[in-house]
């Protein structure tokens, strides 16, 4: 009798924690990411000269500067350094040994940042774009004690070379560079500066140029030319001109990668080395992995890369004698490998990554000293590609002379960046969702699966519908034993409330939808809502040349599709579960009504132009001076469950319905104002019109439609009577303003824009709010039922909230309380601020970095509506704008309750024969 | 001296067995009442018919008191709904216009007190009615069903506080369907 009590308590314990937590850190899910880290600026290092543990450190094509944990893959701080970088913005990140700072370079601006919690130490701006940014570790061969100072050369008009304090980044010598050369890199031996600039020769050939300055003064000590003949037509064939090594070096191949040729800087030899071909492939990349510090041996690894395999050559550098020797050579291996290096006092270790083992020698010999295996790299890929090292970064421990523990962070060809700790994942951070594009919520295609298997028995006679259920509940005996294996589990874990909601098959609220998002770098990524801990599935579905940018929209046209559609090319579908491009494209149906006119209209010339089957209906110009901000049109698939709202006395305002109406934007850059427009874009009529001046352009416009209403804000300037503020404003649209009007149309059952034009009753309410906000969507959820909450993205703070509507309604009264009728429908006096309640904010005390969009997607629980933010963060949640009406939350007490159950059984059987042997009683007792 | 003693007289539990009285109705539920037990309420009447002997008999009244009599007994009996009223009133004015269980409740009997009495209009004033008052009788029962039908009307009122009667727009509102549109334009990105 005990002892179930005793496992009761136990499971009642145990569910304490399940059941009363908070929702927050489970409903949503958050990837605070940094962008695909760049080899050039990544690196391990101490924060601390005092602290063993190292962080990986780098600055990312997305121009985040950024701090990550080894250990797990948790970002330990990161910076925001320019806003909408990519990939062909230089940058530069530089941490001096033994240093708590680490210095940036990006655009024109240098900054030093603590290296332990990316606090700004100081930071400088030049007055040209950066070239090179590189810290000087040696003066005059001392080792200076202290911050140590960095070097820096900016182009432009103006190219110059500055010398920054380490402590304070004041400038303590500034060289002008002149003439009409390039400014390239800037360099520093133990006692020189070198700065290398490409000088044009006649016949449009470069030249590196090299000027060595004094560390001490800046004075210009010597310069020369290096003759590279005409082998260098372009600056892409510098393979490198090595950094702060013992002897730096500059290194060039022809356009053909032909032959490598190598120069000591300082010196005006040129060793030359022809390049084999192996297998005759065509050599496509030439890569040079040199120690960047300064005691270390002057060995470098030359890494070559045809389109199939990759080798490497180590190369010595003989300092006394001013030559390089070749060493050894790597062999040649199949596939993409990835070189990099890493000292240990003076000693030289190079690791190499291929997708199937992790390699690491000395630079002095080609003794292997450490060797693992790689089973996999833990990531999701196409089913016809293999996740392949791009670029890696190591840290070797050595013991005695073999190496006992390496660590690579290794970006793969899949966009992930993985952690290696001996050849095995450890962690891996889905770094291209950081360049998401677009995105768009899909139905799984197991779902949508069943509901075609459902239609098709709904549309055929009963016995074939009959026989069809059959054999498909014949099937799903099939799954029968595998349910029944998972029913204690699933049992226990409902009982405690730790379930996860089902997998994809079983959902059944609609939880798990796919979210497919294109990258800017043309991948196309899969997460589950409902899952979103792994990628389901990820391919590149667009070859984009470096520099070539394109645009995708994705979409969902039919439950279980994803269809991606861009400028250069017409929709391509692909299974939402599977991501398997489907072969057949099926016609999009349009599902919301055949039997309509079909009108199209788009941007054109700078204004809207309306076409019926090829014939133009209306154009819409703005005037003079206007151009076109954006344009929100209704949602397609947005229902209304309520085509009026009802007052307080049951009366009731009907709402102005129109799927054709869209939300316009205009801005007039000389006088400084913004028009929004609301136009039925059926007939090109403009049903709502205002303007608002002294309206500061350069901040964000953000605006939203959606049922019967609209919302815009922006930032005000100040003007003489009003202080700076940013504005929101919402409107909402009405048949009549009289209760129980349905308008001059009244009840018909269709109507023609084009014939009867009526025109909404507007209301508009202006609020102040605390910051602006650059981006808005609503919340969606299956049948319209459920009140909306305004979802606003808040830049400055890096956050998102959700604003209920009612807190915004333009039916607000002014200047008066609310009467009782009021009360009723939940309205409350306006006030024209509105604070950003703390309980408003999704992503709760988490940033949320860079959010460029939010989407919504209706669960199959009325009350719930999911949301995902893509930008550089990926943010995802489930709101329940009207509260979790229909499901059970966690708080729910399943034990309370199955207790009350017991209890009420078990005190009926204590109590029955009692009640028994009273009646009996009774009547065997006189008087 | 040994004469024969004449026989014992039987015990009581044996004439309590041979007795003739008929056994009451058992109290409550199925089980029939054990043999020889009398119920109290068998013993109680006898012992009221024994005393009442003792009281001579009230002279019978004659039909024609009867009569009024039974009619003002019927006149009592149709009214006395209409004296419940202020109390009912009172009583739903009390319970407020929200929707609680309470409120419910009291709503729900004041509904079936009326239509339940005016069904049983037959029996209530079966006893009471005789062929000479026959006519009498249906003023009587009109004032019944009156009376009654006031109370509803106050369950009415309540109902209708409570904003249960579809009497406005609202409560018709789900069925009116939007009007559907015979374009539809869609956005082209370019």
């Amino acid at each position: 009798m005990l002892l179930p009590l005793i496992a009761a308590a136990f499971l009642l314990a145990g569910s304490g924690s399940a059941v009363f937590t908070d929702e927050a850190w489970n409903v949503d899910y958050h990837y605070a990411l940094l962008g695909q880290p760049k080899q050039s600026t990544s690196f391990f290092h101490q924060p601390n000269p005092s602290s063993r543990a190292s962080l990986v450190y780098t600055l990312s094509e997305r121009g985040v500067l950024g701090a990550v944990n080894p250990r797990d893959g948790a970002v330990v701080w990161r910076q925001v350094l320019l806003a909408g970088a990519s990939a062909h913005n230089a940058s530069f990140l530089r941490a001096g040994e033994g240093q708590d700072v680490v210095i940036s370079g990006i655009g024109s601006q240098v900054a030093a940042w603590s290296a332990a919690d990316g606090r700004q130490a100081w930071s400088v701006d030049f007055p040209g774009p950066l070239e090179d940014v590189e810290i000087l570790e040696l003066v005059d061969g001392k080792d200076t004690s202290g911050a140590k100072d960095a070097v820096a050369l900016s182009g432009g008009d103006q190219p110059v070379v500055q010398r920054l304090d380490g402590a304070t980044g004041s400038v303590k010598w500034q060289y002008q560079l002149s003439g009409t050369d390039v400014p390239y890199q800037v360099s520093a031996s133990t006692t020189e500066v070198f700065v290398i600039s490409l000088h044009k020769t006649i016949l449009g050939y470069l030249k590196l140029k090299v000027t060595s300055l004094d560390p001490v003064s800046g004075h210009k000590m010597d310069e020369h030319m290096l003759s590279s003949e005409n082998e260098l037509a372009t600056a892409d064939t510098i393979v490198t001109v090595g950094a702060n090594s013992a002897s730096p070096i500059n290194a060039w191949t022809d356009s053909t990668h032909s032959v490598l040729k190598v120069n000591i800087m300082g010196t005006k030899g040129i060793s030359s080395f022809d390049i084999e071909k192996h297998g005759g492939e065509a050599v496509e990349r030439v890569k040079l992995h040199a120690p960047y510090h300064i005691n270390s041996l002057s060995h470098f690894l030359v890494h070559y890369e045809t389109a199939t395999s990759h080798w490497a050559e180590v190369f010595h550098v003989d300092l006394k004698r001013g030559q390089v020797e070749k060493a050894y050579s790597l062999p040649k291996l199949a596939g993409r490998g990835a070189f990099s290096t890493s000292t240990s006092d003076a000693n030289v270790y190079f690791t190499r990554v291929t997708s199937d083992q992790v390699m690491t020698v000395s630079s002095a010999s080609h003794g292997v000293l450490g060797k693992w295996s790689v089973g996999g790299f833990n990531v999701a890929a196409a089913n016809d590609e293999t996740a392949e090292p791009i670029h890696a970064v190591s840290e070797v421990s050595i013991r005695g002379d073999t190496v006992s523990a390496v660590r690579s962070a290794v970006l793969l060809s899949t966009g992930d960046w993985v952690l290696l700790r001996d050849g095995s994942p450890v962690w891996s951070r889905p770094e291209m969702l950081a360049s998401t594009v677009s995105a768009a919520f899909a139905t799984p295609a197991e779902v949508e699966a069943l509901v075609q298997q459902l239609e098709a028995e709904a549309h055929s006679n009963p016995i074939e519908a009959y026989i069809h259920r059959l054999t498909r509940h014949v099937q799903d005996l099939q799954r029968l034993p595998a349910i029944i294996m998972s029913l204690p589990q699933k049992v226990v874990q409902g009982f405690l409330g730790t379930s996860v909601d089902g997998d994809i098959t079983s959902d059944s609220f609609g939880f798990h939808q796919i979210i497919a998002c294109a990258t800017q770098d043309g991948r196309l990524i899969a997460l589950d809502a409902g899952n979103p801990d792994k990628v389901l599935w990820n391919q590149q579905i667009a070859d984009l040349q470096p520099g070539q940018t394109w645009q995708p929209s994705v979409s969902s046209p039919k439950g279980g599709v994803v269809e991606i559609s861009s400028k250069a090319s017409a929709g391509v579908q692909y299974n939402a579960s599977s991501g398997e491009q489907l072969v057949s494209i099926l016609p999009i149906d349009v599902t919301a009504d055949q039997a309509a006119q079909e009108v199209k209209y788009a941007m054109h010339d700078g204004g809207l132009e309306a076409t019926v089957d090829s014939s133009t209906t209306w154009h819409f110009m703005p005037t003079s001076g206007e151009r076109i901000v954006s344009l929100v049109p209704r949602p397609l698939n947005d229902p209304v469950a309520s085509i009026g709202k009802v007052l307080g006395d049951r009366r009731v305002l009907y709402k102005y319905l129109d799927p054709n109406l869209a939300l316009l934007v205009t801005a007039n850059d000389a006088a400084t104002a913004a028009t929004f427009y609301v136009l039925n874009t059926v007939s090109g009529a403009i049903l709502y019109s205002n303007v608002h001046t002294g309206v500061d352009l350069s901040s964000p416009i953000s605006s939203m439609l959606s049922e019967n209403w609209f919302t815009y804000s922006f930032t005000a300037e100040a003007s003489g009577d009003s202080p700076k503020g940013h504005q929101l404003v919402v409107g909402e649209l009405f048949e009549s303003l009289v209760a129980n009007d349905r308008g001059p149309l009244s009840s018909t059952a269709n109507y023609s824009s084009m014939q009867t034009g009526t025109e909404p009753f507007t209301l508009t309410k202006i609020y102040q709010i605390p910051e602006p906000i650059s981006k808005m969507a609503v919340t969606r959820t299956r049948q319209g039922i459920t009140s909306r909450q305004l979802l606003a993205v808040l830049a400055d703070s890096s956050a998102i909230v959700g604003i209920p509507y009612g807190v915004v309604d333009p039916r607000r009264p002014i200047g008066r309380d609310p009467t009782k009728d009021e009360q009723a429908e939940g309205l409350v006096r306006y006030s024209p601020v509105i604070d950003f309640d703390p309980r408003w904010y999704l992503n709760h005390q988490r940033e949320v970095v860079g959010v460029k969009d939010t989407i919504t997607s209706p669960a199959l629980l009325e009350s719930t509506s999911l949301v995902f933010a893509y930008g550089l963060d990926i943010f995802g949640t489930r709101l329940s704008p009207s509260f979790s009406f229909d499901v059970l939350g966690k708080d729910f007490n399943k034990f309370q309750m199955l207790a009350t159950v017991a209890a009420l059984a078990v005190a009926t059987c204590v109590v029955a024969p009692l009640v028994t042997r009273k009646q009996v009683n009774t009547r065997w007792q006189f008087m | 001296m040994a004469g024969q003693l004449p026989p014992p007289p039987p015990p009581q539990w044996v004439l309590d067995l041979t007795s003739t009285t008929t056994p009451s109705k058992p109290k409550s539920g199925s089980i029939p009442d054990p043999p020889g037990f009398t119920s109290t309420t068998a013993l109680t009447t006898k012992q009221s018919k024994s005393s009442s002997k003792a009281i001579t008999p009230r002279k019978q009244p004659s039909p024609d008191e009867m009569d009024t009599l039974k009619l003002k007994k019927a006149w009592e009996l149709a009214l006395a709904p209409a004296k419940q009223l202020p109390m009912n009133a009172i009583g739903m004015y009390m319970s407020g216009n929200s929707l609680q269980i309470f409120s419910i409740m009291m709503v729900f009997m004041l509904f079936k007190g009326p239509i339940t009495a005016v069904l049983n209009i037959q029996s209530t004033f079966q006893r009471l009615e005789t062929e000479t008052n026959r006519t009498q009788m249906l003023g009587v029962k009109a004032a019944f069903v009156g009376c009654n039908l006031l109370a509803l009307a106050l369950g009415l009122w309540k109902v209708n506080g409570m904003g249960l009667l579809p009497t406005t727009r609202s409560d018709w509102l789900a069925w009116e369907t939007a009007r559907e549109p015979l374009e539809r334009a869609y956005y082209v990105p370019s």
